[in-house]
């Protein structure tokens, strides 16, 4: 018989023997990440197809791109204060921990700010009803705002939160979720901005 | 302490309390994947009615019992039905009771998650029918194509609340998958190595992932059609630039692997049932096992199958034409184990094995005129005609129907602690397997004939006269053989013969419980060291000294996503009443956006978002919530 199970104490402590979970948690951000990034897809195949057989797209005038230039900023700069955060929660250094995620939050409205603008500057020349590129151009920007506003809704929440404990301790890791979250935000920025801006301007310079 | 006090005790911890606050607040996986099982049985005889109708209105040619615009409305909502809210719900009911009783854990990972899945298929299910009852059903097929669903040609609210009613319900099997997924990996019993697990964790797997990345694209092509619809966007008008068959690439970048998603696990159940009742393990577990994870992959590489007639290059369709007969290939080798298991083994013919039997025969014959309809150039001949309804049907009551009568037959004793009547079980086994037959091959030969599908009635002298009447009957005879089978339900529940633990002889770990199980399960986590834990000399639940017992709250072993070494505990959450109201704010949410009412929408997810952070937020001191 087979009792390899390595737990060598009377019943009801035996839960203080093990750690806690503390994955559960972080397992599901990543799916609802992987998830989310093949809606992005899905959107970002939509704009190629819609591309296709069409002799008038972006490149006659592609996007502006100088908010989008402080809006990559913005989000790299706030992927690394929440990346310092989260380790400076593993040291349980609580304190910085904290201040780091403000300063994410703070960079993460300066982001939504600038998006209002970059919407703004579109708008003078192209609506979603012009046609299909407007369509799927504001599609696209709209959700990534909107990820981006609920991110930071995430951010303010874990911010009120009453105490943080590092891994293998609590039951549950919000910090590190929300990190988890806020990366992807980071992540589908720059795919948009390299897609839907950077590639058609290059292609203006004949490219 | 000895045993019983032990179970007194953990029956207080896990068990829900008995009163309405409790039957709301209930995060228990077994009570949780009954109403699973109910309101998609429920669903399929809503579905089922509908079909019943539309049989009576082709049974004889020109007849008008109902108007065409009814016709086009019951057709969509039956297949939307059956499609969405019965075939993946069902199985998603079996997957939420029996997967954490299969790999001994005492409940799914994310309980609380699992409640809001429930809730919210539940108000999807009721949002997709508020618009029939308005008189305003979706009525362009269950696959909706553009550019016929526009606003200009489908005025009314059906598609509307065709495109919210199925983002909600997306969102639900995400949130389902996703709590699948960890719970396989990483909540089995001490021991169960992924190659030991049972064959329904390898079909529930599949389909979690593939749940995860096709749901997106039936999302987005939803908002798509939604914004077209009511916001002057022009994703499928191609006065706008849009092209309608974006909406097509998109849907079937979803429908497809969707079709797997209702089928394996269903296949999966047969692989359960026939070892038991051929009394031998089954032959190429791996096999099967590896069959089954292939099929998911390479479902997401077929969707083009479904537009051969649209128009693409050769070199396009012969690759999506190899794809799907590849894939029919992963099919043949289960049922090919299926078949050698039955050879090798001694059969024990109960109602269950009859309907796994069945499902054999029939799913080879849909399966074949799938592979007739995978050659280019019978799909321009047969597509859009009944061969395509018959080869449907075939698939689908083969490959989902019969394998989930199968399971209930199988495992209501575990769930409510009764036998059914067998007698009563094979008379209404014969009586819906004729009836299949005779209503739905007849389909095939008026196919051939050039019948179209999706027509609200036909003249006479076409010569489809006959064979349609012929259905007809089939389909009631179909429907009586269901009914005798509610009715064995039903009567069994009280006056069934006590089942007992385990009375099968079966060799999963579902059947070392009671039965019904209790709250907690069982006493002491199993330990298993081999695929058969019932069948082999060993006791899983050898535990003289209650080491594996964890009675110091809700909790529940995390195990080695491999292995399945112990490394952790699982703090299982409490009741809440989080997980309904959750689902109830995005109900308002999406039924305000299939009116427009944009004030409300907003209300609706600020609400949303409100009781998402209530859920979260810490309860008690030194826990932290998500
Ligand atoms: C109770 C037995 C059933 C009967 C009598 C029945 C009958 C029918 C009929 C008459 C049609 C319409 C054909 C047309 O006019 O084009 C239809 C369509 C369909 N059925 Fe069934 N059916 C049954 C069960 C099922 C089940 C169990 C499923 C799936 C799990 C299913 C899925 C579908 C689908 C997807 C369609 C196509 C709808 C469309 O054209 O958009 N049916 N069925």
């Amino acid at each position: 018989m087979n009792h390899s199970v390595p737990i060598n104490r009377s019943s009801k402590l035996v839960a203080l023997d093990l750690p806690l979970d503390d994955t559960r948690g972080i397992w599901a951000m990543w799916m609802v990440v992987a998830t989310e990034a093949t809606l992005f897809i899905c959107f970002f195949g939509a704009y190629f197809y819609l591309e296709n057989n069409k002799d008038r797209w972006a490149y006659n005038h592609p996007p502006a791109e100088h908010w989008g230039w402080g809006m990559l900023a913005a989000i790299l700069l706030s992927a690394l204060t929440i990346w310092l955060g989260d380790r400076a929660v593993m040291r349980r250094s609580y304190g910085h921990a904290r201040a780091l995620l403000a300063l994410t939050l703070l960079l993460g409205v300066g982001y939504l700010i600038m998006q209002g603008f970059d919407f703004a500057g579109h708008w003078a020349t192209l609506t979603p009803y012009s046609n299909s590129y407007g369509s799927i151009f504001y599609v696209i920007e709209s959700f990534d705002a909107l990820h981006a506003i609920v991110g930071v809704l995430i951010l303010a929440y874990v911010l009120a939160l009453p105490h943080y404990a590092p891994a293998r301790r609590a039951p549950y890791r919000p910090y590190r979720v929300a990190a988890i979250y806020w990366y992807f935000v980071a992540t589908i920025w720059i795919a948009i901005f390299c897609l839907l801006y950077i590639i058609p301007n290059l292609r203006v310079y004949g490219f | 302490m000895s045993t019983t006090a032990v179970a007194q005790r953990l029956k207080e911890i896990w068990e829900t309390p008995d009163s309405i606050w409790g039957k709301f607040a209930t995060v228990d996986h077994k009570e949780i994947g009954i109403r699973y099982l109910i309101t998609a049985f429920v669903l399929m005889c809503i579905g089922g009615v509908e079909a019943l109708c539309l049989r009576v209105q082709l049974a004889r040619p020109d007849m008008l019992i109902m108007p065409p615009e009814m016709y086009d409305q019951l057709f969509s909502m039956h297949g939307i039905t059956m499609i969405f809210f019965y075939a993946y719900p069902i199985l998603a009911g079996f997957s939420n009771y029996l997967i954490p009783l299969m790999i001994g854990s005492r409940d799914m990972a994310y309980p609380r998650l699992n409640a809001f899945t429930y809730w919210s298929f539940l108000f999807s299910a009721i949002l997709m029918y508020i618009a029939p009852l308005m008189g305003q059903g979706p009525h362009a097929g269950w696959f909706s194509y553009a550019p016929y669903t526009l606003y200009r040609y489908s005025p009314g609210h059906g598609m509307d609340f065709y495109a919210m009613a199925l983002i909600f319900f997306m969102i639900s099997l995400t949130a389902g998958g996703i709590n699948f997924i960890t719970t396989i990996l990483k909540m089995r019993a001490p021991g169960m190595s992924i190659n030991k697990m049972p064959l329904m964790c390898y079909s529930t797997l599949t389909i979690s992932f593939a749940g995860l990345f096709a749901a997106p694209a039936l999302i987005a092509c939803c908002v798509f059609l939604e914004l077209d619809r009511r916001w002057g966007t022009h994703f499928f008008s191609v006065a706008g630039g849009g092209n309608p068959v974006l909406w097509q690439q998109l849907f079937w970048f979803f429908g497809h692997p969707w079709v797997y998603i209702i089928f394996l696990p269903a296949t999966a159940m047969v692989s359960m049932i026939i070892p038991v009742f051929s009394r031998r393990p089954i032959v190429g577990y791996s096999y099967v096992a590896v069959s089954t994870m292939l099929t998911g992959v390479v479902g997401f590489s077929v969707w083009l199958h479904h537009m051969f007639t649209v128009g693409m290059s050769d070199m396009t369709m012969s690759f999506f034409s190899a794809g799907s007969m590849m894939i029919s290939l992963f099919t043949i080798v289960q049922i090919v184990c299926w078949v050698v298991t039955m050879w090798k083994g001694r059969l024990v013919t109960t109602t269950a094995m009859h309907y796994a039997m069945a499902t054999i025969a029939v799913l080879i014959v849909g399966g074949l005129n799938g592979v007739v309809t995978g050659i280019i150039p019978v799909d321009w001949q047969a597509h859009n005609t009944y061969f395509v309804v018959g080869h449907i049907h075939y698939v689908l009551i083969g490959g989902n129907m019969f394998p989930v009568f199968a399971g209930l037959y199988y495992w209501y004793p575990k769930m409510t602690g009764r036998m059914l009547s067998e007698k009563l079980g094979k008379v209404s086994f014969w009586v819906m397997f004729l009836g299949f037959n005779v209503g739905f091959f007849p389909m095939q030969i008026v196919g051939l004939l050039g019948m179209p599908r999706r027509i609200y009635t036909y003249p006479s002298g076409m010569g489809w006269a006959a064979m349609n009447y012929i259905e007809t009957v089939g389909a009631f005879v179909l429907a009586g053989g269901i009914l005798l089978s509610v009715i064995n339900f039903i009567v069994s529940r009280k006056s069934g013969r006590i089942a007992g633990r385990n009375p099968w002889n079966a060799d999963t770990l579902e059947w070392a419980l009671d039965s019904p199980p209790e709250p907690y399960s069982m006493v002491h986590f199993p330990t298993v060291a081999t695929r058969h834990p019932l069948w082999d000399q060993h006791d899983e639940e050898d535990d003289p000294d209650n080491m594996r017992v964890l009675d110091g709250g809700r909790l529940t072993y995390i195990t080695s996503w491999l292995d399945a070494e112990v490394v952790s505990v699982a703090k299982m959450p409490e009741e809440t009443l989080a997980p309904m109201l959750l689902a109830l704010m995005m109900f308002l949410f999406f039924l305000a956006l299939a009116f427009q009412l944009v004030i409300w929408a907003c209300g609706g997810f600020g609400a949303t978002l409100l009781v998402a952070f209530y859920w979260l937020w810490p309860r008690k001191k030194g826990e932290e919530a998500l």
